[in-house]
């Protein structure tokens, strides 16, 4: 049985008046590789932030897991979406930046360091193929670059679960699959789980477990191939079908198989 | 030129300024990277009137010039988060209000200080006594502790303050901390580089090291090295010209700012 790592209950939260996320139900489990998708504005950055406490829900609650499945803290590794672009200027090398991470399991006071810690940050740093820029200054770093730092800032955390909010921005196709390839690795062969925003349905779907299309709530949430036999009742093999024709109370909708449904609004009940 | 040093007075004002050099520019390096810059001025300005209110009251200045920064910095910190969006206009509301409530204090005390106006406002080679050079001290090893405690927590945190927060940091009373330290600190420099050019000595060898060197503990360092070279200079020419040191100190920042920038335009790669 996996364990639940995460939950969300009958969220609701605005930054005004209005309601962006309403009546969101949500459940991350260990070992699982989300997909969270949605068109621009469905809240799904505001849904990573509210499931990580960087917001509050203005109603329902939000439970995250204070151990991990060993027993030990529950470490959460987090890539924001604007991380590359942020502070550029900062005096850090590449090493200094992920080495930094460490620090989240090992304490942050004192001087403890761990014989094998410079081997953990070369490790992760050839993992993300960025071990030859590790004395470069981040600023100097491309954007594809610094989220593939930022990743191993992440991964040498050893992180129980990992959040991340459109980590590919700004990578070219092939740091791209090499960088989707890293995170399916972390999942099969670490037990890590990975719930991450994501518009490349294209490339992520053959390796995620679960995917989820956001908008207000969750409008759909099933396996890839639940996904995709939705998208196929449209009459296009193509993943490029708008992705309002999988919510479950569109009218257009057949009958899909495996799909949990829900065609009452969130107010009236849960959506996942 | 040693015998300048025969003066008592002279040897307390490099003695602060050697301490005030220590700590301000590592207080600077978060500054600037917090995109805090206009901190540091605020708090100068709200600590003015916190002199102002010692002159009245009849307390040592430098002790209410520190409480007065201190709810300054929790003010300003809790106005940034509140106001994200609009947190220079907090800043400026506070900074305009120090340093009218200053004025107006300072104007209410006819009987003066026993330092004159604009020995706070531009800083003093002669202002400096054995009291402060006390507290002084206390701050420099309060800083040391902060930074040898949260050196790390620190690092993260001005790197990105909601990865910080997700790794578990308890990122408010850090920030919180960091600002209330930033308050101190410009108290107590008050006296050496004056209300008004305080948080260049923050800023500006801040600045002069961001553009030297690619590493966090590197940049600290070398804004350090700077701001101590600052002070004794501008020390130095503020004796043999007999101007403010606050003004001498800056001019000399400044000097040296310029030729970083001028040697790394022709020579740098960067």
């Amino acid at each position: 049985m996996q364990m639940k790592l995460a939950e969300m209950r009958d969220v609701v939260f605005g930054y005004g008046p209005t309601p962006v996320v309403e009546g969101l139900n949500l459940e991350v489990r260990t070992s699982e590789f989300i997909g969270l998708t949605g068109p621009n504005g469905a809240a799904k950055t505001t849904t990573l932030k509210l499931l990580l406490g960087l917001l509050s829900p203005q109603r329902g609650t939000v439970e995250r897991a204070k151990r991990n499945e060993k027993g030990g803290p529950l470490v959460v590794g987090y890539l924001p979406q604007q991380i590359a672009a942020f502070n550029t200027g900062f005096p850090s090398t590449v090493w200094e930046l992920v080495r930094s991470g460490l620090f989240q399991r090992t304490g942050w006071i004192g001087l403890r360091q761990k014989r094998d810690d410079a081997k953990k940050v070369e490790h992760v740093l050839h993992q993300v193929n960025m071990w030859e820029h590790r004395k470069k200054k981040i600023g100097e770093l491309s954007g594809g670059q610094k989220q593939r730092v930022c990743l191993a800032r992440a991964l040498v955390t050893d992180p129980d679960l990992l959040v991340l909010d459109e980590p590919t921005t700004g990578m070219d196709a092939n740091s791209r699959t090499l960088f989707y390839d890293l995170l399916d690795h972390q999942v099969r062969h670490h037990g890590r789980t990975v719930l991450m925003v994501t518009h490349d349905l294209e490339e992520t779907l053959p390796k995620l477990t679960r995917l989820l299309v956001i908008d207000k709530w969750i409008r759909f949430s099933g396996t890839p191939e639940d996904f995709r036999e939705r998208m196929d009742m449209h009459r296009d093999t193509s993943l490029t079908v708008p992705l309002y024709c999988c919510y479950d109370d569109n009218p257009q909708n057949g009958q899909g198989q495996g799909v949990k449904r829900e065609t009452v609004p969130p107010s009236q009940g849960g959506n996942e | 030129m040693l015998e300048m040093f025969h003066y008592a007075f002279l040897q307390h004002a490099f003695l602060a300024g050697g301490l005030i050099a220590l700590i301000a520019p590592v207080i600077g390096v978060y500054v600037v990277l917090r995109r805090q810059s206009l901190m540091a001025e605020t708090l100068s300005h709200v600590s003015l009137a916190g002199v102002a209110v010692g002159a009245l009251i009849g307390v040592y200045p430098m002790v209410t010039a520190m409480i007065a920064a201190l709810i300054g910095a929790i003010i300003v910190d809790t106005l940034r988060r509140s106001f994200k969006d609009y947190s220079e206009l907090s800043i400026a509301i506070l900074m305009s209000g120090g340093l009218a409530t200053a004025v107006v204090l300072m104007n209410l005390n006819q009987s003066g200080t026993t330092r004159s106006f604009t020995s706070y406002l531009f800083g003093s080679i002669v202002a400096v006594s054995r009291t402060d050079l006390y507290i002084m001290g206390g701050v420099v090893l309060l800083t040391a502790l902060f930074f040898w405690f949260f050196w790390r927590p620190m690092y993260v945190l001005t790197f990105d303050e909601e990865t910080a927060f997700v790794s578990g940091l308890p990122t408010k009373w850090l920030s919180t901390g960091f600002s209330l330290l930033a308050g101190l600190v410009v108290a107590v420099a008050m006296p050496i580089v004056g209300v008004l050019l305080v948080s260049s000595l923050m800023v500006l060898p801040a600045s002069i090291a961001l553009r030297l060197t690619r590493g966090f503990g590197a940049a600290v360092f070398v804004a350090v090295v700077v701001g101590l070279l600052a002070v004794f200079m501008g020390l130095t020419s503020s004796f043999y010209f007999d101007a403010p040191p606050g003004g001498t100190i800056v001019l000399a920042l400044i000097a040296m700012l310029v030729v970083v920038l001028l040697v790394k335009k022709l020579f740098g790669k960067r």
